[in-house]
């Protein structure tokens, strides 16, 4: 900035970003730090170092059968959402119809209306006119909380596409499924990557959802997770989560290696 | 761009199948769940009635409910909105490095799931928790403290979460004014708090406004972070929701409430779409 910011106000900016960037971390930072606990209770600060509950997690058919569920369901919805979403961005992106903003809108609106009220209104529908919750259930809520996200990282890259590039493989001759698989998919390939990334973080992540959609036999991660604050926690929780921030923190760093953070949020 | 298409054929194709799936899977159930707000006890027949909305308004608990909900969200916004300008606003005005490392320190967290950061923050709320350890060791306070079940518990941790929706709105915002206007501003003699207060700030208030509907929406229908930390004795709306669909089975109440929840989300959503949509322009 011409003429300089002062002193005083550099100090504080790093006085503040400082403070701010202890307290946006801490959260996660005790969670680390209290897996590594030796002690059977939840205390800080941890007592002895130890591994224990990492074994103790690893040999838990709960933990387990829970983990296989969640990226079962996290898989699932990537492979649907993305299809889903990927398709419909490519509607909304490159042709011009009538209604075309409403239908963008339409398709953004899960994004702001709060999932927790999405998630009891999805409930009473399965429990009405299905057998209840069920993974399907999970399924098609995590689908309908997700498909924004890939709506936008895909219409993302195709608003960098070379418009007439499609419009010269018509000319040429190119057949629909050539002009899909040969121009338009490739050209969609990093939105797609981004927005699957998204999709699986989502997914894996969400509570709400998975609690209002809570079927007898499927429990996911988050959901034991939630189920065992609301009683006893011990240091096994904060080996699990720990494990769960790891996979946050790849799934971070891929997304922003690949296709650069600022660019897509 | 866009093509102009003369056959509609090929985008129906394209957007039919999420059409089909938005209309089954989204908005059916809020029809779905407008509709059993206002139907009696399948033992009275079923018909039309206002009995659930009735319930709300004429009992003090749920009044009670709903005032803590929007004291707590208005806290938890207006701390948001205090802490997130001036953090965008450093943030934009960064060198490319320091940027980038201030928007993975947001994106990180966000992307974490609510439940581990809520269990971080019962670590450090909680009796024996970090809070407590720092202030008996620095001889502030003699027994253990909590902040568990308070209401400054709740909105410590639900500012935390809630952040993130905050800052990157704001640095979406300054990011698309850039910073020539300021520079032209300190070029022509202002001081540096002259042209926050009279450049930066003005700039951004369409992403300031945006970013706290955003927040208050996403505060007031919260429900992981304020049950597990605010617990059975500090009850918001939304884990009065599921108290009534897990617990009591009143189904009709739930809607009923749901549908109240969504009403004062629609009132904030709409003048949220309108800002960010004329803020992009």
């Amino acid at each position: 900035m011409v003429g300089g910011v002062p002193y005083g106000v550099k100090l504080l900016s790093v006085v503040l970003v400082a403070a701010i960037a202890i307290f946006m971390l801490v959260p996660l930072m005790v969670v680390i730090g209290s897996s590594v606990s030796a002690s059977e209770f939840l205390v800080f600060p941890p007592r002895g170092l130890s591994l224990r509950w990492y074994g103790e997690v690893l040999q838990s058919d709960a933990y387990l059968s829970a983990a296989k569920t969640s990226v079962q369901l996290a898989l699932v919805t990537v492979v649907v959402s993305v299809a889903i979403g990927t398709s419909a961005a490519i509607a909304l992106t490159m042709f011009r119809f009538p209604g075309g903003s409403f239908l963008s809108a339409l398709f953004l609106s899960p994004l702001i209306l709060p999932s927790l009220i999405f998630a009891i209104g999805l409930l009473m529908v399965f429990s009405a006119y299905a057998d209840g919750p069920s993974f399907t259930g999970l399924v098609v809520g995590h689908v309908v909380i997700t498909l924004p996200y890939v709506i936008r990282t895909v219409s993302a890259a195709l608003a960098d596409m070379d418009p007439h590039l499609d419009e010269a493989s018509r000319m040429m001759g190119a057949s629909w499924w050539q002009r899909y698989l040969l121009v338009i998919l490739p050209q969609c390939r990093t939105g797609m990557a981004a927005g699957a990334f998204f999709v699986f973080n989502i997914s894996f992540d969400d509570a709400v959802v998975a609690l209002f959609m809570r079927a007898p036999d499927v429990e996911t991660l988050p959901m034991r997770i939630y189920s065992s604050l609301e009683f006893s926690p011990d240091p096994s929780v904060a080996a699990v989560s720990t494990i769960m921030i790891g996979i946050t923190i790849v799934l971070v760093l891929v997304l922003n290696r690949v296709f650069g953070l600022a660019r897509i949020m | 761009m866009k093509q102009a298409s003369s056959r509609l054929g090929e985008p129906a194709a394209l957007i039919t199948p999420g059409l089909i799936f938005l209309v089954l899977a989204f908005f059916f159930p809020a029809l779905n769940m407008l509709s059993l707000s206002v139907i009696g006890p399948a033992a009275d027949g079923g018909g039309f009635t206002l009995e659930h909305y009735a319930k709300f308004f004429t009992d003090d608990y749920y009044a009670g409910v709903a005032l803590r909900t929007f004291r707590l969200s208005i806290i938890i916004t207006v701390t948001c909105v205090l802490i997130g300008f001036p953090l965008a606003l450093i943030m934009s005005r960064s060198p490319g490095w320091v940027r980038s490392v201030l928007i993975m320190l947001v994106i990180l967290p966000l992307m974490t799931s609510v439940v581990i950061r809520t269990f971080g923050w019962l670590v450090i709320l909680g009796p024996g928790g970090l809070i407590s350890w720092v202030l008996e060791t620095a001889g502030l306070v003699g027994n253990q403290i909590s902040l568990m079940h308070t209401e400054s518990g709740i909105v410590i941790a639900m500012v935390q979460v809630l952040l993130p929706f905050q800052v990157l709105t704001v640095l979406g915002s300054l990011n698309r004014v850039g910073p020539e206007l300021e520079e032209a501003s300190r070029v022509m003699g202002a001081g540096f708090f002259q042209t926050i207060r009279l450049v930066s700030l003005p700039l951004s208030i369409p992403g300031i406004v945006s970013g706290s509907l955003l927040v208050f929406a996403l505060s007031i229908s919260s429900f992981i972070t304020p049950s597990l930390v605010g617990g059975v004795r500090l009850p918001v709306m939304a884990g009065s929701i599921y108290q009534q669909v897990t617990g009591s089975f009143d189904w009709g109440f739930a809607a009923a409430l749901s549908v109240l929840l969504l009403g004062a989300t629609l009132v904030l959503v709409i003048p949220y779409l309108f800002v960010s949509r004329s803020g992009r322009r």
